[in-house]
């Protein structure tokens, strides 16, 4: 199954290549080029991981990080940055980021990173669907 | 100004550390740049070597890429050259609008952080001040810094190297919030800085102007 990711980072030319080799693995790329932008895409579709720069015109991306995951807090979001600070990486993890790359990354190593977001991913929404049956059985009492 | 000051000491290391922080930003976002291009080289390769016909076009804007990355980190390396002579000499002449061009390219990454500009003008004629260039250095990017500050998003400040009364100065024009107490806000090491340079801050609400006159 394709993953779909959604990029985010102001560096037009590191969007364009990267989508261009990532979609050639089988994945559906979706870029956004601002914070604004980003949270815009994130919001109207559904994506198994977020790639998200931490350094961006207008809103850094720890603030897009705390947005994207307010609104869905199970939406997997990659760090990945020419520039991070420790305090930076720690604040991204206890925000929920899954991962925080440096800039260059090894795509073979994001491509792993994005395989194990999506089957988080799908765990987290097995786990969901059979606390809702349960909840069902529960309440209708079969 | 002040033979014996030391133009490091821990404000000159905090401005090196900042702008040495946001070169190293920009190269890495290059070094990523060049990094996928290579290996998007690799991926035809491979193609190449399954069957598939190489698109010369699509290997044309690889090279491309290649090179204007490549002119772009030998700008970014130039200005972190010129910053980084710019200690080796304690006074010198220094021309103000090389300067402000100089301080004004480190600063961009922070400005566009903000979703500012920088205009530098040129001025008529070349506006010379005898002085130390990492001081001025300093206080132009001590009074950028506090500037994006009090400028709004989507704002343009113009900087212009001019020559009054004697008196060679850098005027930032366009902070929209400027107020009066602007130069109380400034940080503590700004008055050192102007003291030992033998400058001053002449701020101007009404223009929203801010005035560096040195010599």
């Amino acid at each position: 199954m394709s993953e779909k990711i959604l990029m985010i980072d102001d560096e037009e030319d590191f969007l364009s290549v990267m989508s261009e080799r990532m979609e050639a693995r089988n994945m559906v790329v979706t870029t956004a080029s601002s914070p604004l932008e980003g949270l815009e895409k994130a919001a109207a579709g559904s994506f198994d991981v977020v790639i998200l720069d931490l350094m961006m015109p207008g809103m850094d991306g720890i603030q897009a990080l705390r947005i994207l995951k307010e609104k869905n807090p199970d939406l997997e979001v990659i760090l990945l940055t020419g520039h991070a600070t420790i305090k930076q990486g720690i604040e991204a993890m206890k925000l929920g980021a899954l991962d925080l790359l440096e800039k260059p990354a090894d795509l073979n190593e994001l491509t792993e990173k994005i395989h194990a977001a999506q089957a988080k991913k799908m765990v987290i929404a097995e786990k969901k669907n059979e606390e809702r049956i349960k909840k069902i059985l529960m309440e209708k009492g079969w | 100004m002040h033979s014996e000051y030391d133009s490091l000491g821990e404000s000159g290391l905090q401005f090196f550390g900042k702008v040495s922080a946001s070169i190293a930003h920009e190269i890495k976002n290059v070094l990523a740049i060049i990094n996928e291009n290579a290996g998007l080289l690799e991926d035809l390769t491979f193609a190449a070597q399954k069957g598939a016909a190489i698109d010369p076009d699509r290997l044309n804007r690889v090279c491309l890429q290649f090179n204007k990355q490549i002119l772009r980190a030998d700008e970014i390396l130039k200005n972190m050259s010129r910053f980084a002579h710019s200690v080796d000499r304690f006074e010198g002449q220094v021309d103000l609008h090389e300067l402000a061009v100089l301080v004004s390219n480190l600063a961009g990454r922070p400005a566009a952080m903000r979703k500012l500009s920088i205009v530098v003008e040129p001025p008529a004629t070349p506006i010379i001040a005898k002085n130390n260039p990492f001081l001025v250095q300093n206080l132009i990017w001590l009074c950028l810094e506090s500037a994006f500050g009090a400028t709004t998003a989507g704002g343009t400040l113009r900087l212009a190297a001019e020559r009054n009364d004697g008196r060679s100065g850098l005027r930032i024009c366009g902070i929209d919030g400027l107020t009066e107490d602007f130069a109380a806000q400034l940080p503590a090491v700004c008055a050192d800085l102007l003291d030992a340079s033998g400058a001053k801050l002449i701020v101007d609400s009404v223009k929203k102007d801010l005035n560096l006159v040195l010599t």
